[in-house]
């Protein structure tokens, strides 16, 4: 596997169909319909993710990005800094899940590259915990040769479909409405892709955690009815 | 300093390796249990786990659709350590984590592999679906496909990837047979038709004999495995054909559902 294939490095970490865990994710929106948030606030919890958890994921990726483009490679102050701003252990939790499944491909499809190498590593920084999604997909990002633009948006598409996906397992409905609420939020997603872009270090990362999210996260995680680790 | 809610004693955990997969030099065989929703998966797991716990080292990773009903069954059953039985959740595609993205399995499996080393017998239950799915053999080493007379006679003569490929075919409850109207003899016929000559058996675990002949294909699998012997064998993703009643007898579907 060699560089070139950024474009479709992109399309690839945001197809639904890797292989990488994520059907079991619904980021956090089971716990937050199971706490009695109404179905039609679908879109605004789309929104609040976009200006919270989900732009300091996009900004920590673009991060990671840099960060494997260094010599050597270290991504421990990345996984440092997102696990800081990432208060919910159960959230942290997930994360390193998925970061855990992206790990994985990326030692199958580029085991050589340095910043997929440096992945065995960038976990110490944080004793007791895998390196996070946006870690992992940064070295990805890096191994496909993608700008961080298509990096962010990546990390942003996924937190958005993650959610509009689940909610067809928690509250079905038209499957095409599910395709109106990405669409949606595009303008959105494009904002915090350019912010996330200009990250140029780990303490760029801004620190814009959900209280409210956090706290169902927290609640889902004693729950025994599960459809979705968190 | 980021927050560290890790225990001191935690601090380094294992890192995942290109080569987790099935079909490498490992001790543990995996061995999955699929079929379709009540035919008794949970208790032919919990059946082996009673009669091998004993001499094998033994974990257990079950798949729901709410977490972990199986699991708690299975705790409750109290025939193996409970911190040996973990529950994946499946995002409500169970037939999606046995194959198409097989990762929460994988973790779970290669966590308890490590956590209780040296595993003899890792048992990975699929979450009750349908006749199609199947495990994915980069999961496991070989596959039981749970069916039961209940499901009716005519379940195992309608195949599909399960029922003509896996390594092992149980036809459950077969003390349930006169009670449902169905010939258990005929049934495993039709499924040994269906399967090239893969083992059939018909199991009840109120028939000693049929447990000891499940335990016993368990353990030749396992020793084929620690031998090297034992290929990973991917049932396919189309059923065999069906031929109707003119067909039975002559040599069933080479080349097809492989």
């Amino acid at each position: 596997m060699e560089g070139g294939t950024g474009a479709l490095g992109a399309l690839l970490l945001a197809d639904a169909r890797l292989p990488v865990g994520g059907h079991a994710h619904s980021a956090t929106l089971e716990a937050a319909l199971e706490a009695g948030m109404p179905a039609e606030r679908i879109p605004d919890y789309i929104r609040a993710r976009l200006a919270t958890v989900a732009r300091t994921e996009a900004a920590a990726a673009v991060a990671a990005l840099r960060a494997a483009r260094g010599e050597p490679v270290d991504f421990g102050p990345v996984q440092a800094a997102l696990a800081a701003r990432t208060p919910s252990a159960p959230l942290r939790e997930a994360s390193a899940a998925l970061g855990r499944g992206l790990a994985r491909l990326a030692r199958r499809v580029a085991a050589g590259h340095p910043a997929v190498r440096a992945l065995d590593t960038a976990g110490r920084a944080v004793p007791g915990l895998r390196v996070l999604r946006p870690v992992a997909l940064g070295a990805l990002g890096a191994a496909f040769g993608m700008t961080a633009e298509q990096t962010a948006r990546a990390s942003l598409y996924d937190d958005v479909q993650t959610v509009t996906a689940a909610a067809l397992k928690l509250r079905p409905g038209d499957p095409l409405a599910a395709v109106d609420r990405l669409l949606a939020a595009a303008p959105r997603i494009e904002e915090v892709v350019r912010e996330a872009a200009a990250t140029a270090t780990p303490h760029d990362i801004p620190a814009c955690s959900a209280p409210l999210i956090d706290h169902w996260a927290g609640a889902h995680a004693h729950t025994t009815r599960r459809l979705f680790v968190a | 300093m980021p927050e560290n809610t890790a225990s001191p004693e935690n601090t380094a955990l294992p890192e995942d390796t290109a080569a987790g997969g099935a079909g490498t030099a490992r001790r543990t065989l995996r061995l999955g249990v699929a079929g379709p929703v009540g035919t008794g998966k949970s208790s032919l797991i919990a059946t082996l786990c009673r009669e091998l716990s004993g001499e094998l080292s033994m974990a257990v990773v079950t798949n729901d659709i709410y977490t972990d009903e199986d699991a708690r069954f299975l705790r409750s059953a109290g025939v193996l350590a409970e911190e040996r039985i973990r529950a994946v959740e499946t995002g409500a595609c169970p037939h999606t984590a046995i194959r198409d993205d097989i990762t929460a399995n994988l973790d779970a499996v290669e966590d308890m592999e490590e956590e209780f080393a040296p595993v003899d017998l890792i048992l990975v239950e699929s979450g009750g679906d349908n006749l199609t799915a199947t495990f994915s053999p980069a999961l496991i080493d070989a596959q039981i496909f749970c069916l039961d007379v209940a499901g009716g006679g005519d379940v195992a003569r309608k195949g599909g990837p399960g029922i003509g490929g896996a390594d092992l075919l149980i036809v459950n409850k077969s003390d349930l047979a006169p009670h449902v109207g169905v010939d258990v003899e005929q049934m495993v016929a039709d499924a040994e038709k269906a399967r090239d000559g893969r083992p059939v058996l018909a199991l009840s675990r109120t028939d000693a004999d049929s447990v000891a002949r499940l335990c016993s294909w368990v353990r030749e699998v396992l020793a084929a495995h620690l031998s090297g012997a034992h290929t990973p064998q991917d049932p396919g993703p189309m059923a065999p054909h069906s031929h109707g009643p003119e067909d039975a007898g002559h040599g069933h579907g080479h080349g097809h559902g492989h």
